[in-house]
């Protein structure tokens, strides 16, 4: 009989406490013109928002749903609650924010990453930013890190957020970037200036408490000429039946010659429809790296696209996702090629056991004029038992001559000659096949902040049952 | 059976982004003179069938390869007009399907679908295509691996120039039960031209933990190292893509035994007083 490698589902103890919401601080569930214009009197809207709001809430109206993907039937969009007021004002000093939300980062471990290893973080809980703060230093430097709304209302970032909020991701994207444009809640700011390098990263941590409701945030970086940020995103959300949605937006621009790297660790609870959408519009030799681990969720769209504009430009994805039961996970990305000499590189890992299904979905695009260009692809599918799914969906679009394109895809199981080659060298048939599931996420989890690879590690604690024979 | 009047053709088995426009394509063939074949090989049997397709066909081959037998079908598709296509194929225990398609210009749309349902059935493709001017082909290949130990490979190469445009989706279907079943797919394409569009969508399907599958694509322009290669022989570097891109073709037409075939082949292709 075959040795079958037991992974142990992610423990989500961590994760699964909540605390309980007034009911008025609840906005109706559902969307309608009444509920925009409620969200915007809320947030004080500049008139261009408030007519954006309504805008996107027409298109949202009228566009279809997707017809390709997992299925989002279990998802009632009247019946989410897309709007939850708090009861205190944004805070920058720890000290001010109220105990149970306190407590929920604490347990999370945010302020202490804080201290030791982040330039600055902003905190979101439910709809609204609860936290946020940048070290002094960075603040000197002229690196604008804010929560979205408060900047909307400032003189000086007024006008450089009505330039560029949803201009790279329109409403007319999608239905859900629709709902977000009419929805959005929350989110960060991030304005890094000309040759400023920040050496340390910032990072903001989404937790979404309530039950049966929606996330909104929006999330808009900007990088000048030069410029280096490392920007780590995570997200969580307690358990509970009804199905809970976020379509959050990220929006990057990355200047001339220019890096960002963009980290993700997403670990919705199950009951999580996760239908998010992120762009990154890079200039001439400027960088984007992405960095995405898919863990939680019911059911995951999520294919950050990348737009190399300028000369030079380059795209590096790396993404691993790990389906369970109960899980449809369909991730990649999506890498456009319009300018010359632009390259980019994919790696994806994924895993499917206990019945989860993980879909690798990519799309590479090199359009007429980015001659000499050069795309890699590599993803790799492990299927840990026979009664789990993973498919893999590549497209390449190819339209000029002057270009290297590659791609590379394979799926499989934990091959038995590698797990004699290192028993015969004296480790267990456990020990061995641990290794092996280690190593196969070993190139995504070393591109991952510390503390993300060491939960990372957690995550996929091995478990080894049965005996050898 | 062949159904006329407008309809989607070639439709990918599992959808993606709308905007690619790969998902499906579609064609009104009410005009086009249809043709259906079925060629069924018994038990042990060994067949080969050899077709060319012309203008404005819809032909539909079935195949049935019972236990232990072996069909091996070769179509030429030289087209100026349009022509749909499909093959479809049922395997046995045992049963082996080799194709061999090339495809030579016009405006094709061919869908082959491959029922590996007998344990340990193998089915072998080798497809090539010469395609420019305002020439058009929308392939979409599905092997489907039901049956135990069942094994596909798929060698796709080819050469677009002019205003081409090329669409090759490939998809290996690991049903669940397909244990031990193997499925490798290649695609290679050689670039000409500036405004050549190519689509190349390989998608692997599975259901089942104990298998091995592997796609892999190369899109582009011949490869430096080789061009460099053949320079330092004296080789100039218009002959170097000229050589390469027969090299192409070369490799799908030498799968073609019939020896009068292969001479009209080369005829079309230019090269009659090639000795191949």
């Amino acid at each position: 009989m075959k040795e079958k490698t037991q992974v142990a589902d992610i423990d989500r103890s961590l994760y699964d406490f909540r605390y309980e919401e007034n009911e008025g601080d609840f906005l109706d569930s559902g969307i309608t013109p009444e509920i925009i214009k409620a969200i915007s009197d809320e947030k004080n809207d500049p008139d261009w928002m408030r007519e954006f709001r309504l805008k996107s809430l027409e298109i949202y109206s009228r566009t279809k749903m997707v017809n390709w993907g997992p299925s989002i039937e279990g998802l009632d969009v009247d019946n989410i609650v897309t709007y939850i007021r708090q009861k205190n004002r944004m805070n920058t000093d720890w000290n001010n924010v109220p105990d149970d939300i306190k407590e929920t980062f604490e347990k999370l471990g945010i302020p202490q990453a804080e201290r030791e290893s982040l330039a600055g973080v902003g905190a979101q809980y439910d709809s609204e930013l609860v936290y946020h703060n940048v070290r002094r230093e960075v603040a000197e430097s002229g690196v604008i890190y804010t929560d979205l709304e408060s900047a909307i209302h400032d003189p000086k970032y007024a006008e450089i957020i009505k330039s560029h909020f949803m201009k790279l991701v329109p409403p007319t994207d999608h239905k859900f970037a629709a709902l977000h444009g009419a929805v959005w809640s929350g989110g960060s700011f991030v304005y890094v200036p000309k040759n400023v390098h920040l050496d340390i990263p910032l990072q903001s941590y989404f937790r979404l408490n309530a039950k049966g409701a929606g996330q909104f945030e929006h999330t808009l970086i900007i990088l000048e000429e030069g410029a280096y940020l490392h920007f780590i995103e995570g997200c969580s959300a307690p358990k509970y039946y009804e199905a809970g949605l976020h379509a959050g937006c990220v929006e990057l621009y990355v200047g001339k010659g220019a890096t960002l790297r963009y980290s993700t660790i997403e670990n919705w609870s199950k009951n999580m429809y996760n239908l998010n959408t992120k762009r990154a519009l890079v200039q001439e030799n400027g960088r984007i790296e992405w960095v995405s681990g898919s863990f939680g969720s019911h059911v995951s769209y999520l294919y950050p696209m990348s737009i190399l504009n300028g000369r030079g430009a380059r795209a590096e994805f790396t993404g691993i996702t790990f389906a369970g039961e109960g899980q449809n996970l369909d991730t990649g990305a999506k890498i456009i090629h319009n300018a010359p000499e632009t390259s980019s590189y994919m790696n994806t890992k994924s895993i499917s056991k206990s019945g989860g299904i993980s879909t690798f979905r990519s799309a590479v695009v090199v359009k007429e004029n980015a001659v000499g260009s050069k795309s890699a692809v590599n993803c790799e599918s492990l299927m840990l038992d026979r009664i789990s799914r993973s498919d893999t969906v590549p497209v390449m679009d190819i339209r000029t001559k002057h270009c290297d394109v590659g791609h590379e895809a394979k799926i499989g199981r934990i091959s038995d000659e590698a797990v004699f080659y290192l028993t015969s060298r004296g480790l267990s048939e456990e020990e061995a096949k641990a290794m092996i599931v280690r190593g196969f996420a070993d190139n995504v989890s070393k591109e991952l902040p510390l503390e993300y690879a060491v939960e990372m590690n957690n995550l996929i604690g091995l478990e080894m049952k049965g005996s050898i024979g | 059976m062949i159904i006329m009047g407008k309809q989607k053709l070639n439709i990918l088995p599992v959808p993606t982004y709308n905007w690619l426009g790969v998902n499906y394509a579609e064609r009104d063939i009410s005009e086009y003179e249809t043709a259906a074949e079925v060629i069924s090989a018994a038990e042990n049997e060994e067949k080969t069938c050899l077709f060319w397709v012309d203008d404005n066909a819809a032909s539909e081959v079935s195949i049935q390869a019972s236990e232990n037998s072996y069909v091996k079908l070769v179509q030429v598709f030289d087209v100026k007009g349009q022509a749909v296509s499909k093959v479809s194929a049922e395997l046995a225990d045992n049963g082996r399907f080799e194709l061999v398609q090339l495809y030579l210009g016009g405006d094709v749309v061919s869908e082959i679908d491959v029922k590996l349902d007998g344990r340990k059935s193998k089915f072998d493709a080798s497809i090539g295509y010469k395609l420019g001017d305002s020439d058009k082909l929308d392939l979409n290949l599905i092997a489907d691996h039901k049956g135990r130990k069942t094994e596909s490979v798929i060698a796709v190469k080819g050469v677009l120039d002019g205003d081409a445009v090329k669409t090759f989706k490939g998809t290996i279907d690991f049903k669940n039960g397909a244990v031990g079943a193997k499925g490798a797919e290649q695609e290679e394409v050689l670039l000409l031209s500036e405004q050549a569009v190519n689509k190349t969508v390989p998608l692997i399907l599975c259901a089942e933990e104990d298998v091995e599958g592997s796609h892999g694509a190369s899109i582009g322009r011949v490869d430096e190292k080789h061009i460099f290669y053949m320079q330092s022989r004296g080789i100039p570097e218009e002959k170097i893509t000229e050589l390469m891109a027969q090299s192409k073709i070369a490799q799908v037409v030498n799968k073609i035994d019939n020896e009068q075939t292969v001479k009209r082949i080369l005829g079309r292709l230019g090269r009659g007083d090639d000795n191949e």
